[in-house]
């Protein structure tokens, strides 16, 4: 019995770790199958997950804070849709922008609003459902009862983004216009308002991601909380081939790894277990995704 | 050839040199704009931020030294990106070359100091080297994306170095993570006494006039401007893709953990965990104000060195925040990245200035 | 009845006029052919009509009301619809997925596969197209893909149809097919514009013929049945054209390039299965053939940009093989078919692309790896003097100069190396008549020079006039050798499309 309530604890730890990367490597999904490169996440993931303890704090509602954090996150993208899709500055470099923006200003902030180094004060967040009658469902009951509301909000959304991309037809466009941009431009489709639709999405989605960070696992926002997650779900995203049952794959996977970790921190250094995940991800990037394509027109811009 | 020949040379001088130029200055508006927005006086703290930079000897030397290790990832950054190769671990190959340079530094002993400190440069700049190439490697072979493998390498290298500051190799004297003293011999020589500037400086210089000589002048020089600006064209032409790839990233791995080892060196006599305050981020702006010029990269790495001094200096006295100096370097990137946007930006100022004299015109019919 | 009026249509580049007050018209129910020269604006004036380009002035009337058409998306509204040169297809995507993209049926803001899929099959069944909706892009052949996107335009209504350049990639075959299809669709009361250079295809096909020149309406009211090709061809070009003109070779000399036996495989396919052949010197070699039979595969294996499955080559009794490094100093030169990607590095100055590929050669390089900048200027002098390359310096970018300069550029740096063997892949696509002319004139004096030259273009005129000896290229294989003017074009049209088994079977019947 007490490897059976192990077990179920790893499973429950590692769906929460896994929460933040798969909405983050959903984003992705959108934005990578409208032809816009996903290095942005990290960034994006960041400002959700600062904007939304502010939020939080301001208004005092964990709610507020998470559609703060989702505001944000759409916000600070649009840094990269602006550079990469208007002045077709290469994607990879936009991306980066965002990235390091969020990752300045985010310490910014947080001196001139909280007058604090590091982390903020603690805000109303998402406290763990009671969750009743869920623990009475076998096997998993105990698993699902460990998780907060945005753990089954988030796998909604990983359907409600497999019918979006798959089954209608703004998602049909979105993905010919990644295919193929000026195939696109001329059955008179508005090439970059689908692209930025596409980055929208994949800010508000890693917005979220951040938000749950904060938010969902925690109560504060720490500097530099994401720590690369926004980098693992590029990763995941190649690997899941940019599909979102692939991406919820993956995230399940690294989120696996990202769970154990903490079970080992008592027998090795803590610094060899924390740099696991990250040996992990070059590993993957390196050996299994090899180079993992993504649709034909990535970065393709509708030339005149 | 006479004045009217505007060779391709000239223009692109030009163009680079105002774009830098308008990209710094936006880029301060909107840091003073930040400053000001966070409840202090901009013109008081930039007056102090470059009255303690530039007026003073200290200051002078301050912004030096910290600008030094900045030149070394700066000129990192603009030499990959010459190929158009994004290295974004500098901040990783800094930690490795700081911890090589510190155990040859503190471990080998009695040896002169003419060839100790030569010794532990060259050997952080292999590890820096065979790092970034293996990078480059896995690039080529397995087509990886270099920026989320360099990424990744600097959290693996940071926390793994500071493993060994707090583990097998920690100071037992000490009390935070950080390796045993280096010896007399392996120590740089200070420029200025009571300062952090360090013969380093001459290094650096050295070592961007010697790339920049590499590729204005010599054809291996050529290869990697063709491979840069045309990978297709340079195939065709018969230069070895692979080759120029795996040879200018190692060489940018090492320059970049040079700037680590003259830390270790110079500044802290030993490897200190978690010295570096984001100069492998400065750097990318760096590189970007420089228009990707190794020398170039030194001049742009001095007045970021000048914001960093001034700003840990006021820091001392007031309570500014110094993170706005970051969003500046970002900042400064963005705008570099996206010369359009500082051309709408300019015509909107202009736009915006011929309305209102037009206004005042109108104005001053009527009365 | 006249259906769409365009009026003193003039359109600026920054540096050009590409069109300069063009009148133009159509008629409902008939088949349009304009005809120009590349560059003449033909492509630009329909872009204007589709809506992808604005005209600088000028007006549309469609069935005399004024149209202002800011995107594609107006011109499909009025059922003006565009087939484009480069077809515009998703190859991951199926048939069905392409034709409906844009107009999806559905309810609401969901698709439906089913309907779409029913709709198109109808479309397939009254054109009788011979496509499977389910088929995905990249498993057809070009003429197939030419019919789905023929359909495209059909499923969105079109009434006006415009083909850019439909013929340049279609064996006669898939031609005699398309015009049937076109005939057709004029009978089901549809309009047809085909932009076009090729004459006998618009005598064969055009009610009316339009010939625009430098941007301008030559003539715009042409009955192809009463003119002569030549008289096309010279309102087309403005002046007396002697291309057909065949300088055949003085004094062919020994084998210089030797191939055997060379068979690439690309994708987990056999491009090329086994091709042997040997040029001499002082002779062009002509490869002709439908594009995609090989060529592109043919190129890479013979400049060393891919690696060949089994090859043996000597140039000059030299065995050749390695990288693109080896093959340039075997002395093989390459002008690529896509030139001014392949061949020129647009941000760097003339001077550097002049010695691009030969940059490691004695002349240019010192021992120790340094440029030697007082040779590279001399020659960057001499071959701009020799080659008219009009720049304002050796030191400009390459990208400052005109598209025909930055050609010469490539020529340039190529043939003033005097390589053995020079490799000429579709010489004058995209290059005015003039420079087809200068571009010919300095292939025949290499050749009387000595040289051995590989043509390979999918231009039939072309090669039939320029080459000593012929070979037809189909399905990765040579399926004749001849000599200039010993097969027709007929008996060549049918060779290129796999036809050989007919001809010998007939000499033998």
């Amino acid at each position: 019995m007490l490897n059976m309530n192990l077990i179920s604890s790893i499973l429950a730890s590692t769906l929460r770790s896994s929460v933040p990367l798969i909405l983050a490597s959903m984003g992705g999904c959108f934005s990578t199958k409208a032809g816009v490169s996903d290095l942005g996440l990290e960034g994006m993931m960041l400002a959700g997950s600062f904007f939304a303890v502010l939020g939080s704090w301001f208004s005092g509602n964990a709610w507020i804070g998470l559609f703060t954090g989702i505001l944000f996150g759409i916000i600070i993208s649009m840094l990269h849709a602006v550079m990469h899709i208007t002045y077709k500055v290469n994607a990879s470099i936009s991306g980066m922008c965002v990235n390091l923006l969020a990752s300045a200003i985010t310490p910014l902030l947080l001196e001139i609003v909280f007058h604090m180094g590091g982390k903020s004060v603690a805000v109303a967040a998402f406290e763990k459902p009671d969750g009743i009658w869920i623990k009475k469902i076998p096997v998993i009951g105990p698993i699902l009862a460990s998780q907060n509301i945005l753990f089954f909000i988030t796998i909604v959304l990983v359907a409600a983004g497999w019918i979006f991309l798959y089954k209608t037809k703004i998602g049909l466009r979105m993905r010919m216009v990644g295919e193929n941009p000026q195939a696109a431009s001329t059955v008179g489709l508005n090439v970059n308002r689908y692209k930025y639709f596409g980055v929208a999405a994949s800010g508000a989605l890693a917005g979220f991601g951040g938000a749950y960070l904060s938010l969902g696992q925690m109560n504060l926002f720490v500097e530099n909380m994401t720590s690369g997650r926004g980098y693992i779900a590029v990763v995941i995203d190649a690997f899941g081939r940019y599909n979102p049952a692939g991406v919820l794959a993956g995230s399940l996977f690294f989120g696996f790894f990202d769970s154990v970790q903490t079970m080992f921190q008592s027998v090795f250094p803590s610094q060899l277990v924390m740099m696991t995940p990250y040996v992990i991800t070059l590993f993957v990037i390196i050996f299994v995704v090899k180079g993992g394509r993504g649709p034909a027109g990535m970065g393709k811009h509708v030339e005149l | 050839m006479g004045d009217d020949a505007k060779s391709a040379k000239s223009v692109e001088w030009r163009k680079s040199m105002t774009t830098s130029f308008f990209a710094l200055l936006f880029s301060l508006i909107i840091g003073m704009i930040l400053i000001q927005a966070s409840g202090y006086s901009a013109i008081e703290s930039y007056k102090a931020i470059f009255g303690v930079s530039l007026g003073t000897v200290k200051g002078f030397a301050l912004s030096l030294s910290q600008a030094t290790p900045i030149m070394f990832t700066g000129i990192s950054f603009a030499l990959a990106y010459k190929v158009r190769m994004i290295n974004t671990g500098a901040e990783g190959q800094l930690y490795a070359g700081a911890m090589t340079a510190a155990l040859i530094g503190a471990y080998v002993t009695g040896i002169p100091g003419i060839i100790h400190v030569p010794l532990a440069l060259f050997c952080a700049f292999i590890v820096g080297g065979v790092i970034a190439g293996l990078v480059a490697l896995a690039k080529i072979r397995f087509n990886a994306n270099e920026i989320i493998m360099t990424l990744m390498l600097n959290d693996i290298i940071k926390f793994f170095t500071s493993y060994l500051a707090n583990g097998p190799l920690k100071d037992a004297q000490s009390g935070i993570g950080q390796t045993i003293r280096i010896q007399e011999s392996a120590q740089l020589t200070k420029l200025i006494p009571q300062t952090q500037l360090t013969s380093a400086i001459f290094l650096v210089i050295l070592i961007a006039i010697i790339l920049q000589l590499m590729l204005n002048k010599t054809v291996f020089g050529y290869e990697i401007k063709v491979t840069g600006f045309n990978l297709k064209a340079a195939k065709v032409a018969g230069i070895s893709v692979a080759r120029t790839y795996l040879i200018t990233f190692a060489l940018s791995g090492a320059v970049a953990a040079l700037g680590g080892a003259v830390v270790a060196l110079g500044v802290n006599y030993r490897f200190v965990d978690g010295f570096s305050s984001g100069y492998g981020f400065s750097g990318i702006s760096v590189a970007a104000l420089a228009a990707y010029s190794p020398v170039g990269a030194i001049l742009s790495a001095f007045l970021v060195g000048v914001l960093r001094a001034g700003t840990i200096t006021l820091n001392r006295t007031t309570r500014i925040p110094v993170e706005f100096v970051d969003v500046i370097q970002v900042l400064v990137i963005i705008f570099v990245a996206a010369p359009a946007l500082i051309h709408s930006i300019l015509r909107w100022l202009k736009a915006f200035r011929i309305h209102r004299r037009s206004k005042e015109l109108g104005g001053a019919e009527r009365c | 009845m006249e259906l769409i009026r365009m009026e003193q249509i003039t359109k600026i580049y920054p540096g050009t006029i590409a069109l300069d007050h063009v009148d133009f018209s159509l008629n409902e129910q008939e088949i349009v052919s304009l005809l120009g020269e590349n560059g003449a604006g033909k492509t630009t004036l329909m872009k204007i009509l589709y809506g992808m380009t604005a005209p600088t002035s000028g007006s549309i009337f469609f069935k005399g009301e004024p149209l202002k058409l800011k995107k594609p998306a107006d011109a499909i509204e009025k059922g003006i619809c565009m087939v484009h040169q480069h077809f515009m297809l998703v190859p991951a995507f199926t048939v069905t997925e392409n034709i409906i993209l844009g107009n999806e049926p559905g309810t609401g803001a969901f698709l439906s596969m089913k309907e779409a899929r029913h709709k198109v099959e109808r479309l397939i069944q009254q054109f009788h197209f011979n496509l499977d909706p389910d088929a995905k892009i990249e498993k057809l052949s070009v003429g197939e893909q030419q019919r789905v996107e023929i359909l495209k335009v059909l499923y969105r209504k079109a009434e006006v149809i415009i083909l850019d350049e439909p013929t340049a990639v279609l064996t006669p075959h898939e031609v005699n097919d398309l015009f049937a299809i076109l005939q057709a669709l004029r009978e089901e009361g549809k309009t047809i514009i085909i932009i076009t250079h090729k004459l006998k295809e618009t005598k064969a096909l055009a009610d009316r013929v339009v010939v625009l020149r430098d941007g301008k309406l030559i003539q715009s009211d042409i009955n192809p049945k009463k003119v002569t090709t030549q008289q096309l061809s010279e309102m087309m070009v403005g002046r007396q054209v002697n291309l057909s003109k065949r300088q055949p070779a003085a004094n062919i000399g020994n084998i210089c390039l030797c191939l055997k036996d060379l068979v690439v495989k690309e994708g987990g396919k056999e491009r090329i299965k086994g091709i042997s052949f040997e040029i001499h010197h002082g002779e062009i070699l002509g490869i002709a053939g439908i594009e995609g039979n090989g060529q592109t595969q043919l190129i890479e294996a013979l400049t060393g940009m891919c690696v060949p499955k089994r090859m043996e080559l000597t140039v000059e009794d030299q065995a050749v093989k390695g990288d693109c490094k080896d093959f340039l100093e075997a002395g093989i030169g390459h002008i690529p078919e896509d030139r001014l990607s392949l061949g020129l590095v647009k941000e760097m100055t003339v001077k550097d692309n002049l010695i691009l590929g030969y940059h490691r050669k004695k002349e240019f390089c010192s021992k120790g790896g340094f440029r030697l900048e007082k040779k590279i200027l001399d020659r960057g002098n001499r071959l701009k003097q020799q080659f008219a390359i009009k720049a304002p310096n050796i030191g400009a970018a390459a990208s400052s100069l005109s598209g025909g300069n930055q050609q010469k550029i490539i020529i340039a740096r190529v043939f003033s190396q005097n390589p053995n063997v020079i490799i000429i892949a579709h010489p004058t696509r995209g290059v005015d008549i003039g420079a087809m002319e200068y571009i010919h004139q300095v292939m025949l004096n290499l050749r009387d020079q000595g040289a051995a030259i590989l043509l390979i273009s999918a231009d039939l005129d072309e090669v039939r006039t320029l080459s000593d000896r012929l070979l037809v290229l189909y399905e990765g294989k040579i399926v004749s050798e001849s000599l200039p003017g010993e097969l027709s074009e007929v008996e060549m049209g049918l060779l290129m499309t796999g036809g050989h088994t007919m001809i010998e079977e007939g000499s033998h019947g």
